[in-house]
């Protein structure tokens, strides 16, 4: 894959990643230092991307900033963030301060990790990252600052707790439905008799993540986010990691649920009566709309747009159980190599294995030329071979896309810019009804 | 020598002392400024905020035919996800059913580029973006990185100029090089006027050999005005603006927003430019001047009753109109007034403070004065010449209120309210939370599907606050339920505690 100018990217820059995790752990002032443009920048993206996840506690315009200026740059900025941290202390109530630095002080090199460690040595809460948004996007922002709050925040401790795990993998803002997916992971995994950090949810707290490292096992539900983070806490802390797929719906639930009881040796009876009972409950409400699916004749061709995470796991959902045909997966994630073997092998283990052809392609604007690469126009007299009855599950750039070739669309990618998205989720059992009930809804909503 | 000989345009804090520190009374600020002593102080705590960038992303995406190249980290046009809505609403309204939205590439440098460079990367996003899109125009849109690195997008304009079929507009918007982010409109102007605007007039080419056509041309362009939108006006905004201009026989060549390059290089042609905010036209219009010769009328901003007269009668006074403008202001101030007597007694003695651009957010305040408002505290978010009609009117109707210049900075914002406590807040887009988290109504100062200028402004404006006045339950139990991120102690110092005189500590 290409690796040089992005159409409209998708995701956020090193430090947008990083800041968006950071303002979304419980009590956290984040505190930027970082050219005066670069809060509202990030913020303006995330009000555009992220399904309506305003501001919180101290995200957006509340966000603390050094707001650097040229002669900084010329000078160097780091009496500026000496300032700027003291009076951040004295104004703001935080029971962590987050440093994050952005491009400017990146390239000038200015070394925030002596000042932090200074005020650190003072008693003041706080840990610092360098996130300058050349060193890649979200995604790696939101492994540098997780990895700097595992080697310096988490504390140290001897001994393991037996059945206790960190969940990572989910990145806040860059996945719209984190909370609410990271919820329902959360549940099933107290339902197996495990104790959960989950970093994010309502249900977290910062003493739990301090408290994360004597955890017994890393569950990651990703193959390409929070691997560093996890890395940190098996070199800092000698805390293993479990990767796994984010398992959307109950096939790739089910997958995941046995994957981590089997790691952690919980009695096979607890896992197959929560499968029994998840199941049992899936299908009472499926049973219900059955009707209308099989009646109105809800079974489309379909085109997955997302990111490495998400597009192999909605295409396996569309394929394994909702008996649809996924034909296109335009993976929008840039990727090494190996990374492109594994969504491939992730899809393979799945029925749309047969049906999907995955591509890699940053750019919103071609994702038009790879649909019509597998779906030529042909015009085959009265009888034609088209596309439809057809769907997309994409993002809201892919909106134009979806009308040009006649078909319907949902927004579950990133950017979520048409859809509020609150406490609503998708992974697990419960999110794969979500996910149904919000597809089928699309196309009961023209009756 | 002209602004315009040079590549790039100066910035604000240099060409008009402008400042965006300032803490205390309405009647205050004018020694001080007058003095030249705003603009050399800082904060010692700030928060993160706004800067050129994002102003100029919101305009230059907005363009039709054109593609925005942002040279820089692949954060820097994000902002544009929230933009696109506006865009892609313009988009629709002028009638594409399946619109695009804003078009951007980012040229995503990496780790590696900030040491050798970025041009190669900019000159293929350039050549790619031009063989996809065929735009009638690419705009090289600089961000901090090449400004620090030292890439020369002027020379790889020049380098490209024949080997794609676009117009090249580099435009110069690095973040750390101004406080002022009202300096990127004069930088967006100074590349079209450099770049783009060449002053060709297709009048003179054969095709329009037919002296009839030519007599029709030439007396359109008599009643062929530019009319400068800003992008926080909406639709609804520029109707309303346009409706005006038309009762005065006026035809308008609408720039900078939501329209094709193409309207720029009619803008020379018109025989007025017509300014709907100073801070954002006062640039672009004194060197179309210079330039073309085009006059040009930049006094108010068309909000508020008083406003729209003296903006209408300004219009009137440079194109021969005069005799109809008295007519014009007469009637449409009689049928608003008709319509606001029941709105009146809800609003009477109602408290209120406002945060926003500079202009438009002094212009509001006077026109909540208007329709009986009691205004507490105003805070534009930069202050300079163009501010000071609409204070020193603000004086008079509000000598008690207070002033604070500042982009956003939410904590001197929630410090002033807890003092005010006002029953609305009128503020800006991302900055209004805040303001919602201590419980007022809260009205947006822009933008949506409504209209804010001209006399359907007032009458939209007041009818909408007399809506929040209703009901202002959400905003409660926000206030009730939620914590702001400050310590309680802030509360009861002084608010402009941390804007200190000199500059940076270097």
């Amino acid at each position: 894959m290409k690796n040089s100018f992005v159409e409209r990217p998708r995701s956020f820059c090193a430090l947008g990643g990083a800041l968006l995790a950071a303002s979304a752990l419980p009590g956290v002032v984040p505190v930027i230092h970082a050219a005066m443009g670069c809060g509202g920048s990030i913020y303006w993206n995330q009000y555009g991307s992220t399904g309506y996840l305003g501001a919180g506690y101290c995200g957006g315009l509340a966000v603390p900033s050094s707001n650097i200026q040229e002669s900084d740059i010329v000078f160097g900025g780091l009496d500026r963030l000496e300032e700027q941290l003291k009076s951040t202390v004295e104004i703001m109530e935080g029971e962590l301060y987050v440093v994050l630095t952005g491009c400017t002080p990146d390239i000038i090199g200015d070394d925030i990790d002596s000042l932090v460690r200074d005020f650190a040595s003072r008693g003041v809460p706080v840990v610092g990252a360098q996130t300058g948004g050349f060193r890649g996007d979200g995604r790696a922002g939101y492994d540098i600052v997780m990895t700097a709050l595992v080697e310096t925040f988490v504390a140290r401790r001897s001994a393991k707790v037996k059945n206790k795990v960190n969940l990572l993998g989910l990145a806040p803002g860059q996945d719209a439905f984190f909370r609410g997916s990271l919820l329902q992971l959360r549940s099933l995994l107290e339902a197996l008799g495990l104790t959960v950090n989950s970093f994010f949810t309502v249900k977290d707290t910062l003493e739990n993540v301090r408290q994360s490292g004597d955890a017994e096992l890393n569950v990651v539900v990703s193959e390409f986010f929070g691997q560093a983070a996890a890395d940190a806490y098996e070199r800092t802390h000698g805390v293993p990691s479990l990767r796994l797929p984010p398992p959307v719906g109950p096939a790739a639930t089910e997958a995941f649920l046995r994957a981590v009881s089997e790691r952690l040796d919980m009695p096979g009876r607890v896992t197959e009566g929560l499968l029994a009972e998840e199941k049992r409950r899936y299908y009472a409400y499926v049973e219900r709309v059955a009707d209308a699916v099989n009646d109105l004749d809800w079974q489309r061709n379909a085109v997955v747009v997302g990111d490495a995470n998400y597009a192999p796991a909605l295409t396996a959902f569309l394929a394994d159980d909702l008996g649809w045909l996924p034909r296109l997966t335009v993976v929008t994630t840039p990727l090494e190599e190996d990374g492109e073997a594994r969504v491939q092998a992730f899809i393979n283990r799945s029925r749309a294995g047969e049906l999907t052809k995955v591509v890699y392609e940053t750019d919103p604007s071609e994702v038009a030329r790879h649909f019509w690469n597998i779906a030529p126009r042909r015009h085959d007299g009265l009888h034609r071979q088209s596309f439809s009855p057809a769907f997309v599950l994409g993002s809201h750039l892919e909106r134009q896309f979806a009308a040009d070739i006649g078909a319907d669309h949902l927004t579950v990618t990133a950017p979520v810019g048409n859809r509020v998205v609150m406490s609503r989720g998708y992974a697990g059992f419960e999110g794969g009804l979500t996910l149904m009930e919000d597809i089928l809804t699309v196309l009961a909503f023209q009756r | 020598m002209s602004h315009l000989d040079a590549p790039t345009a100066p910035r604000r804090e240099d060409r008009l002392g402008a400042c965006i520190e300032f803490g205390g009374g309405v009647g205050e600020i004018r020694e001080p400024f007058c003095q030249g002593c705003l603009k050399n102080r800082r904060r010692l705590f700030s928060q993160g905020t706004i800067c050129q960038l994002l102003p100029a992303i919101a305009i230059l995406t907005s363009l039709k035919d054109t593609v925005v190249v942002v040279h820089g980290a692949v954060g820097c046009g994000g902002a544009a996800h929230a933009l696109g809505a506006n865009v892609r609403l313009g988009q629709w309204r002028s009638g594409d059913k399946n619109p695009r939205g804003a078009l951007w590439i980012s040229t995503n440098l990496s780790e590696r580029d900030v040491t050798t460079g970025g041009e190669e990367r900019l000159r293929e996003a350039i050549v790619e973006a031009d063989r996809r899109h065929r735009p009638e125009a690419i705009v090289i849109l600089s961000a901090c990185v090449p400004g620090i690195i030292g890439d020369d997008i002027e020379g790889v304009a020049r380098d490209l100029k024949n080997r794609v079929g676009a117009a090249l507009l580099p435009v110069h918007c690095e973040g750390f090089k101004t406080k002022i982010m009202a300096t990127a409109y004069d930088a967006i102007f100074h590349s079209f006027l450099r770049n783009l605007i060449d002053g060709r007039d297709e009048s003179e080419f054969p095709v329009w050999d037919d002296e009839g056509a030519r007599a029709r041309e030439a007396i359109r362009r008599k009643r062929l005005v530019n009319l400068m939108n800003v992008s926080s006006m909406t639709g609804p905004d520029l109707a309303e603006l346009r409706r005006l201009l038309g009762k005065l026989g006026l035809e308008a060549n609408v720039i900078p927003c939501d329209v094709d390059p193409e309207a720029f290089r009619r803008a020379p042609l018109a025989s007025l430019s017509v300014g709907v905010c100073p801070t954002h036209d006062d640039y672009f219009m004194s060197r179309l001047l210079e330039k073309f010769g085009v006059p040009y009328v930049c006094s108010r901003m068309p909000i508020g009753i008083e406003n729209t007269g003296v903006w209408l009668r300004a219009v009137a006074g440079k194109t021969g109109t005069d005799h109809l403008v008295e007519g014009v202001v007469k009637a449409e101030e009689a049928e608003l007034e008709l319509a606001l007597a029941p709105l009146r007694p809800k609003l009477l003695g109602k408290k209120v403070m406002l945060s926003a651009g500079e202009v438009r957010t002094l212009a509001t305040a006077n026109m909540c004065a208007e329709l009986g408002l009691e205004v507490l505290a105003v805070r534009p978010y930069h202050y300079d010449q163009f501010g000071e009609p609409e204070v020193e009117r603000l004086g008079k109707v509000a000598p008690g209120a207070r002033l604070n210049v500042a982009t956003a900075q939410p904590f001197e914002a929630v410090n002033i309210l807890r003092r005010v406590e006002p029953d609305l807040y009128i503020g800006h887009n991302s900055d209004n939370v805040w303001a919602a988290k201590c419980g007022p109504a809260v009205l947006p100062i822009y933008g949506s599907n409504f209209v804010y200028s001209g006399y359907a402004g007032v009458f939209e404006v007041a009818r909408r606050a007399v809506m929040h006045l209703a009901n202002s339950s959400f905003n409660q139990n926000l206030a009730k339920n939620v914590r702001q991120p400050y310590r309680r102690d802030w509360y009861a110092q002084d608010p402009f505690k941390y804007i200190k005189d000199g500059g940076r500590a270097a």
